[in-house]
Parts: C-alpha cells; sequence; structure tokens
C-alpha cells in the first residue's frame, strides 16, 4: 500500500506542476492547450542544462526558460495577435515536439544523453517516521517544491492584489481597465509564468525521474494536467487532488497487470482515461469555465 | 459564464493533428543500386527510427545509394512505397511490421523490386520479406539468466505492445526458460516504449513485489527501466551498450541487435539477382549471422558479477538452438501480463 501511494505521489508530481501553470493561465483568461509543449521544452531544457553544465540548478533554470519560451509564444500570438487559444496551444505543442527532436539532434548527435536524475532529499526527523516517513518526507526536491507551488499559487490568487486582477483579467477583463490595470499586460505575464511552471512538470520527468530527455517523453501529461484542473476548478489544491487521482489510477492501472487480471493489457491501460472522462463528464454540468476565457482583448 | 466546452477542445485538436500528420507525408529524394527506407518516425529521436537510419545507410558499404522517408504515417505508406519503387530503387525498407500489408499490396506492380519490413514477421512471394532476429531464442536465455542472477526467485519484465509478435516472442521466451528454472515471472506492458517514466514506474512496481532482476524489450523507454533498478540496487538488462554506463554494477548485458549483418547480407543477394517472397529470421540456427548478441561492454558479453558456471549454461542454450536440439515458440499466453 505505501508503495501504491508513493508510486502516486510520484506520477502525480509532473502533472501538479503542468496544472499548476495551467491554472494562472486559464484564470487569467487564456486556455492553456499548450501545457504539453510547455512541459516537452520544460523537460528537454532540464537535461541539456544539467548536461551542459553540469549543475542541477541550471538545468532547473532552462526548464524554467523552456516553459517560458512556449508560454511567451502563446501569449504573444493569443493576446498580442487575438489568435484563437485551442489552435495556438495545438501548434504549440507540435512545435515543441519538433523543436526538442530538431536541438535533441543539433547538440547531442545520435549519442543518449544521460545525467545522474535528482536524488532524494530525506527530511531529518520526519523522514524516520514510520510508513509517513519513507511516503511523505522522503521524496526529490521537486516533489516537495510541488507542494509549495500549490501554497504559492493559492496565495496568489487568493490573498494578493495581484491575484484578484488576475482573476478578473479572465472573468471581467474591463474591470481590470477601469481599476487602472491592463489585462492585456496580466495575461501576458501569466501566461509566460505559467508556461515556466509547466516546464518544471517536464522537469521532474527527465532530470528528476529519468536523467534523460527522450522523444515526446511528455506522452499526453500535459493534457491530463489540462484534465486536471478543470476537474478542480482551477484550484490549486483541487487540481493538485485531481493529478494525486490520476497518479493513483495509473499506478494502480500498472499493478493491476501484475495480478494476472485476464483482460488485454490494452484496456487495463485505458483505466486512467476512463477516470478521467467519467470524472470529467460527471462535473461537466457544474463546471463554469472564467466567463472571459478565450476572449480577445 | 460560459459552459465548458470539451467537445469543442477535442475537435480542434483532432483536426489539427490530422491536419499535421497529412503534411507529414513522404518525400521520397531522388537516387543505380538504390535503398530507401521509410520510417513512421524521425531519424532525430535516438531510439527505434534512428536506429531505421542507421540500418538503410549500413547499406552504403555494399554498394547502395541511400535515401529515407521520415514520419510516414499509416495512410501515406502505400504512396511511399510506389514513389521508391517507380524511381528504380532496388530496395525498399519499411521500419517496421506493420509496412507488410502496403508492401503485399504495392508488390505486385514492380516485380523487380525488394520489399523488406524490418522487424515484420510475415512475407509474399516472389519479392516482399520480413527480417527480425530470433527474440525466443534471446528471450530465453534472458530468463534463464534472471532466474540464475535472482536471490528471491521473482523475476519481472516490461515490455511494450501486447501481441505483436516479436515481442510475444521475447516476453513469452523470457517466461518460459524463468519458469524452467525455478523463477516466478511477472510481465507488465506499458503503453509507450518509449515513455522512459512509466516504463519506471512499472519497473518499480515490480521491485515492490519482490522481483530482484529486471528486462524487457522497450525502445527509449529502456533507459527508465534501468533506472529503477538503480534506484532500488537490483540486477537488470539493457537493450545496446549505453544502458551499462547508467548502471555499470546491475546490468548484466545488453542485447545488441546487428541489422547491418542481417540487412546487408540479403542486400548482397538481391543486388546478385535474387529476391525474398518470405519471412527471414536470423538466430543461433543461421550463424555466422545470428542477428544479435549479448554485450556487457565491447570484448565482454555479460558483467563479471555473472558467474561462469552461468555463462555456461546460456552458451549450451545458444548451441542446443543452433543445432536444433532446442526449439521454442511462444504463445501469447506465454507473453500474458501478471504472473
Amino acid at each position: 500500500m505505501i508503495d501504491f501511494l508513493a508510486a502516486s505521489i510520484r506520477i502525480a508530481t509532473p502533472l501538479v506542476f503542468a496544472a499548476l501553470g495551467g491554472i494562472l493561465s486559464e484564470r487569467a483568461g487564456v486556455f492553456a492547450v499548450g501545457l504539453e509543449g510547455m512541459m516537452l521544452m520544460g523537460a528537454f531544457g532540464a537535461v541539456i542544462g544539467a548536461w551542459a553544465s553540469a549543475s542541477d540548478l541550471l538545468g532547473l533554470a532552462m526548464a524554467l526558460a523552456g516553459g517560458a519560451a512556449m508560454g511567451l509564444a502563446v501569449a504573444i500570438v493569443t493576446v498580442r495577435y487575438r489568435a484563437d487559444n485551442m489552435v495556438t496551444g495545438l501548434t504549440v505543442n507540435i512545435l515543441a515536439a519538433g523543436l526538442t527532436t530538431y536541438l535533441l539532434h543539433v547538440l547531442a548527435g545520435s549519442s543518449a544523453i544521460q545525467v545522474d536524475p535528482l536524488g532524494p532529499w530525506p527530511i531529518p526527523g520526519l523522514s524516520a517516521i514510520p510508513v509517513l516517513g519513507p511516503l511523505l518526507f522522503a521524496h526529490p526536491p521537486l516533489t516537495y517544491l510541488a507542494l509549495l507551488g500549490c501554497a504559492g499559487l493559492s496565495f496568489l490568487l487568493y490573498r494578493t492584489q495581484t491575484g484578484l486582477k488576475l482573476r478578473a483579467a479572465g472573468e471581467n477583463p474591463e474591470a481590470v481597465f477601469v481599476a487602472g490595470s491592463s489585462p492585456m499586460r496580466l495575461r501576458f505575464t501569466a501566461i509566460i509564468c505559467g508556461g515556466a511552471i509547466a516546464g518544471l512538470g517536464g522537469a521532474v520527468l527527465s532530470l528528476q525521474q529519468v536523467g534523460t530527455f527522450t522523444d515526446g517523453m511528455t506522452g499526453g501529461r500535459g493534457y491530463l494536467a489540462l484534465a486536471s484542473l478543470i476537474v478542480g476548478r482551477w484550484n490549486p489544491w483541487g487540481a493538485a487532488a485531481a493529478c494525486l487521482v490520476f497518479g493513483a489510477a495509473e499506478a494502480f492501472e500498472l499493478r493491476l497487470q501484475t495480478y494476472g487480471v485476464p483482460v488485454s493489457s490494452y484496456v487495463v491501460q485505458m483505466v486512467p482515461y476512463l477516470i478521467a472522462l467519467a470524472v470529467l463528464a460527471g462535473l461537466g454540468r457544474s463546471t463554469k469555465l472564467p466567463a472571459a476565457i478565450g476572449k480577445p482583448l | 459564464m460560459p459552459k465548458l466546452s470539451l467537445v469543442h477542445r477535442a475537435g480542434v485538436l483532432i483536426a489539427g493533428a490530422t491536419f499535421v500528420l497529412g503534411l507529414a507525408g513522404a518525400h521520397p529524394a531522388l537516387a543505380d543500386d538504390k535503398a530507401a527506407i521509410l520510417l513512421p518516425g524521425s531519424i532525430n529521436d535516438q531510439s527505434w527510427n534512428a536506429l531505421g537510419y542507421s540500418i538503410v545507410k549500413s547499406l552504403e558499404p555494399h554498394g547502395f545509394k541511400t535515401a529515407y522517408s521520415e514520419n510516414v504515417a499509416d495512410a501515406d505508406e502505400g504512396d511511399a512505397l510506389r514513389d521508391y519503387a517507380s524511381q528504380g530503387y532496388s530496395i525498399v525498407l519499411g521500419h517496421s511490421g506493420r509496412f507488410v500489408s502496403a508492401m503485399e499490396e504495392v508488390a505486385p506492380d514492380f516485380p523487380k523490386v525488394q520489399f523488406i519490413a524490418v522487424s515484420g514477421n510475415e512475407g509474399q512471394a516472389p519479392n516482399v520479406m520480413s527480417i527480425d532476429w530470433n527474440n525466443a531464442q534471446f528471450g530465453c536465455q534472458l530468463g534463464l539468466l534472471s532466474a540464475r542472477m535472482s536471490k528471491t526467485h521473482k523475476v519481472g519484465g516490461v515490455y511494450g505492445l501486447q501481441g505483436v509478435p516479436n515481442i510475444t516472442a521475447q516476453a513469452g521466451g523470457f517466461r518460459v526458460c524463468a519458469t524452467q528454472a525455478g523463477a516466478k515471472v511477472t510481465i507488465i506492458y506499458i503503453k509507450d516504449m518509449e515513455d522512459s517514466a512509466e516504463a519506471k514506474e512499472a519497473a518499480l512496481s515490480l521491485i515492490d513485489q519482490g522481483a530482484d532482476v529486471l528486462t524487457g524489450k522497450l525502445n527509449a523507454a529502456e533507459a527508465g527501466l534501468v533506472e529503477a533498478a538503480k534506484d532500488k540496487h537490483v540486477y537488470v538488462t539493457g537493450r545496446g551498450y549505453d544502458q551499462t554506463k547508467i548502471a555499470p554494477d546491475l546490468v548484466l548485458t545488453n542485447i545488441l541487435e546487428d541489422w547491418p549483418s542481417m540487412i546487408g547480407n540479403v542486400a548482397d543477394q538481391v543486388k546478385a539477382g535474387k529476391l525474398f517472397g518470405s519471412f527471414v529470421q536470423y538466430g543461433y540456427n543461421t550463424a555466422p549471422v545470428t542477428g544479435a548478441s549479448f554485450g556487457y561492454q565491447p570484448g565482454q558479453a555479460f558483467n563479471p558479477v555473472v558467474p561462469a558456471s552461468v555463462v555456461k549454461e546460456l552458451d549450451t542454450m545458444a548451441s542446443d538452438f543452433g543445432s536444433g536440439k532446442r526449439k521454442l515458440v511462444p504463445t501469447e499466453h506465454d507473453a500474458r501480463p501478471g504472473s
């Protein structure tokens, strides 16, 4: 059971970062369809940065920069040029897939890049607690950072004036104008920062979990994060809980196979996505998007 | 406030993806003995498609000019094959068994062209062939090796694409021979053979259940398998020398696929005017070209931790496959997920 819960947390961590980035973008009024591309650029930046500089910190900085760069692309096209959010997000995802493949070949040739993954940071004292210690207090650094990110974003959104303005940019941009701020600037900043945070989600996969970058390694996790933030009603803690449910579903799917259930692995592998669909369908009627989302200014 | 419009989102995504896949169709380069390969993905993926590129390039020393097409979508396979065949290419390869159907359709119109499905499992006379190495033989050896190196007598395998013949052969061979050697085998299939994070989680779940030797047949995701073994300090087998570098103490050996010899052997005969219309499978029974071999590092087949007695057993098994004393055709039941 402990192993199962620990696996759920590991699988959920990259999703949490991406969902937090998406919340920032969608709360400000721009659909976060480009999360997959932002994660992928972050995953690429993290490994290339750590490999080139032999510094994990620079790797993380590159992850932030990679995700932010994709965010910048979305921001320019959707906010400045008022393009359709969905098409722009999709295009950015395809751009990131092609760009990372090309850059990987240019930088590394045909050899695989391998760095030491980030190791666990056991919290002194707490990590020695039976059961809870290894489950909650012996994770690699980015897992703790994901939790801090939830707290930080909740504080920003609901306890600060900036958060209020940001939410207003997604609900009622005219009110932001009236208050003397620029909703366009808010959206621009939110998408770029959201991209950077989603980039850290990619870094969890590449730098924290496997120590390498492979083509398309995000494998659709950006879309699962998108579903999570909807299920979580654009609330950081709600989205994190949804990510944990999806993480648990995937951990369960892997374990279900080992029990010898007489069902094709292809069917078992659908479990997390069936859960996502069921939850989305269940919440669909009551879910309300930010009022001005997707509407150009 | 507007209601959530998931249908709209999905529609846009599907339309966009279809458009992009359409754009990614094959555009063969122009190339007298010429060979081309159609690849399902990009040659820069450091994985399956990079291998495909290296396969066609390996034909240059055999006197072939080479070309390739990347990102060939299923719907474009027939057109791409026809393009190369009508341009005078004498060998047109497709990099996976999925190209066989399209080849069988196109081949009658180009009777002098040799069509080859890399890693396929069927052919059509006179000029469509599949080439692969005998996954069952090498999977069986991995099963024996794993069972002998396990202290818990529990071993695990992580694979993708359940039901694909060469996967069934290797996973099934692994189960049959590890079980015969006294180990309990558990197999997990993952969704994506390129997803190293998913492979690592699958491997960790096997380790959680007591497995202390892991193996698998994955592409880029194989690195995740080795990372899991490194994290939990259990033995693992890899695919290519790169994996030894990740965990030199724990990687027991790697399967090294010898496509240049397999394809080169066929290409030389095609050049001499011979055509093949069958499935050609290389293994210990086709030596000196065996299609694959084991390698821990150049010049060394196994990690020094593997006892000489186990290496001797493995060599005997190879000899038995070579002489025909031992034969193995794993079933889908042998390769089933679970225990």
